[in-house]
């Protein structure tokens, strides 16, 4: 038997592995897309406050209607609404913020779940599974339960998709074209309780707010298109979520731990690799500008020294000037040769008509920074070189126009050099 | 009949008013500057006629009737800074929002909407940027893409706030031109402004306030040194000032 057998396919052979895995797959998906608008209107705070709050729910659901997924999914509803009914009326009540009447509340609400379940007597809560989740343990009812949910969800994205990206984006907006702001913010806060009791059973309470934020976090480093974030979120939370109960049947780790610590590893990739925003990709670019800065600086000094007779002199003038070694000069010429700046032309090099024009740019761009800070009194005589030494390679053309036009197209920098026209 | 009838409006912020007893009557076709300090209730006053405010008092008609049966024929242009720009969204996507209240509360852009996002993106010069992040756009361009937005509504009247702050002259001049080329074609535009550099150049009519009214009129008639003095007056009114007490 080969890995792939063993550990993959081996598994699904028990019933209660199916079972978990389908579980873990819509859970997976509904977390992901409310995830999404939770993160994008900051309230992880509260995400994490009512996946707390409807413990009371649950209990008192079960004291009156007894163990069932109906009853418990409706108490959890229930709660999850009234708690953030609270959280609001605490905060426009009084001079207590957000964040503190979150505080109060939800504590408040858990601290209630656990007095009640400690006056059950005849029948027990397993609170160590609704704390910390046991995606092992699913019932078909638990299934078709989590799967009901996330078809509503996924309906009431689709159904309600612009009421819910202009009420993240633009709230006034929205109220002055007549969207109630607070009708999309209970009905986000009703599919939020929702996925809640869905995600309880994998990860449980206290860790439920890494399967709402981290898959779409770690999207939103990956992408800048909502509908994409919400994709991407969704196949990480399954992704996470398979992985997470993989681990857990092999291992017998926590399955929530191990859900959680999955989707978090998964971030920290995106964090590290991610093509926008990852810590690599940053570094690279930030090489990659100093080189570029290298380049330009190459082509200009090769227009300052254009009368050198020789490659070598040619080199040693430029290495002089920039105070970098001959070798990485010649290293430069050959970059800067390749793009079609320079050429090879009687012993010597000499600046194609390419390469004279960007030399020209680089210049003007160099002097009329310069004349623009001395305008305008940003900095003394001797420090206006060192700035123009910097600006000249990053400010755009386009600007440079402007900038030209603005300072009514002068003949000189300060120095009382020439500055060259375009 | 008048575009916008104010009566007597009154509106607080935790218990303090931020305007009072204010009474205007905006006639159609007109390019209306609010004017006044820091803290004057402009931002309030604009708020308060769009609706978004609770009052204390007063009465807001928008041609003749409430604005809840009009929302359609208005369109606001928020201050820039409130924006989250890291939000996942491009050009497009933002200015189609400007149709969102012509669609029905379930329903999907159709093919009209997309051309006429489109055609105000041209407007604006922002066509070429329609994939553009909204992060990746200049103070200036960022500004333009929320005007587009507001003209993709076709209103009837404007509400701007404070669009001329933090923009570039290419965008000044933007915002300018369609200020004048929407009152050509009969519209309202009421903008909230606190710089009194180009105020006459501008604005047809002006709205000078300080918490409570202290002209409305022809800009050319009363952007006088005296009003402009009244407004600005720098010290708490007497009013101002028995209400610091009984708040």
């Amino acid at each position: 038997m080969n890995f792939f057998d063993t550990y993959i396919i081996e598994p699904l052979q028990y019933e209660f592995i199916q079972r978990a895995l389908v579980a873990s797959i819509t859970i997976g998906i509904s977390c992901g897309l409310i995830g999404t608008y939770i993160m994008l209107r900051r309230m992880s705070l509260i995400g994490d406050a009512l996946a707390h709050a409807v413990l009371p729910g649950v209990v008192i659901s079960f004291m009156v209607a007894g163990k069932g997924e109906l009853s418990l999914f409706v108490g959890a509803v229930i709660a999850g609404i009234v708690t953030s009914l609270l959280i609001g009326f605490v905060n426009r009540n009084s001079k207590i913020k957000e964040d503190a009447s979150i505080g109060i509340i939800f504590t408040g609400a858990f601290a209630l779940g656990v007095l009640l379940v400690s006056q059950l007597k005849q029948v027990h809560i397993d609170l160590s599974s609704y704390l910390f989740g046991d995606v092992l343990g699913v019932s078909t009812g638990d299934i078709i339960l989590s799967m009901i949910i996330m078809f509503v969800i996924l309906l009431c994205i689709i159904l309600f998709y612009k009421q819910l990206l202009i009420t993240s984006f633009d709230p006034t907006m929205a109220m002055t074209i007549g969207i109630s702001v607070t009708i999309i913010h209970y009905l986000l806060m009703s599919l939020l309780s929702m996925s809640i009791v869905a995600g309880l059973q994998s990860v449980g309470v206290v860790l439920l707010v890494a399967m709402l934020i981290t898959p779409p976090a770690t999207a939103y480093l990956l992408t800048d298109s909502l509908k994409k974030i919400l994709v991407l979120s969704s196949l990480l939370g399954v992704l996470s979520s398979v992985i997470g109960l993989y681990l857990s049947y092999h291992f017998n780790f926590s399955s929530g731990a191990s859900i959680v610590l999955v989707a978090v590893f998964l971030f920290t990739l995106a964090f590290i690799f991610s093509p926008k925003e990852g810590l690599v990709t940053k570094f690279l670019r930030k090489k990659e500008s100093a080189n570029l800065v290298m380049l330009e600086d190459l082509i200009k000094f090769a227009y300052k020294f254009a009368d050198a007779k020789t490659k070598e002199e040619l080199v040693r003038k430029i290495s002089a000037e920039l105070g970098y070694k001959i070798g990485k000069i010649q290293s430069l010429v050959q970059q800067v040769s390749l793009k079609g700046y320079i050429s090879s032309a009687n012993g010597t090099y000499k600046l194609t008509a390419e390469g004279i024009k960007e030399a020209l740019r680089l210049i003007r761009t160099h002097r009329l920074w310069e004349t623009y800070i001395r305008k305008e009194n940003i900095t003394d005589i001797e420090h206006v070189h060192p700035e123009a030494e910097k600006i000249e390679h990053v400010l755009p053309e386009e600007l440079v126009d402007e900038l030209d036009e603005e300072l009514g197209f002068p003949e000189e920098d300060p120095h009382g050099s020439k500055i060259p026209r375009k | 009949m008048s575009a916008i009838t104010v009566k007597n409006l009154t509106i607080s912020y935790h218990k303090k008013p931020a305007i009072k007893g204010i009474n205007l009557s905006i006639e159609q076709g007109n390019v209306i500057g609010i004017i006044g300090p820091n803290g004057a209730g402009k931002s309030t006053l604009l708020k308060g006629i769009l609706g978004l405010l609770p009052f204390d008092s007063g009465d807001v008609k928008i041609f003749g009737r409430d604005i809840s049966e009009l929302r359609k024929r208005i369109s606001y242009i928020p201050q820039r800074e409130q924006f989250d720009w890291d939000f996942p969204i491009n050009v497009e996507d933002v200015v189609m929002m400007g149709r969102y209240a012509h669609l029905p509360v379930i329903g999907f852009p159709k093919t009209q909407d997309k051309e006429i996002v489109e055609q105000v993106l041209q407007k604006v010069g922002m066509n070429k940027y329609s994939d553009r992040q909204i992060r990746n756009l200049s103070g200036g361009q960022q500004q333009r893409i929320f005007l587009a937005r507001a003209l993709a509504q076709q209103s009837d009247i404007y509400f701007l706030d404070e669009p001329f702050v933090g923009v570039d002259a290419k965008t000044e001049q933007a915002i300018f031109n369609l200020m004048k080329e929407l009152k050509d074609e009969g519209k309202t535009i009421l903008v909230v402004h606190h710089d009194l550099g180009k105020v006459l150049e501008y604005f047809d009519k002006l709205i000078m306030i300080n918490q409570t009214l202290v002209a409305y009129g022809d800009a050319k008639k009363i952007f006088t040194t005296d009003i402009i003095h009244k407004t600005y007056g720098g010290r708490l009114t007497i009013l101002q000032k028995t209400e610091e007490l009984i708040s």
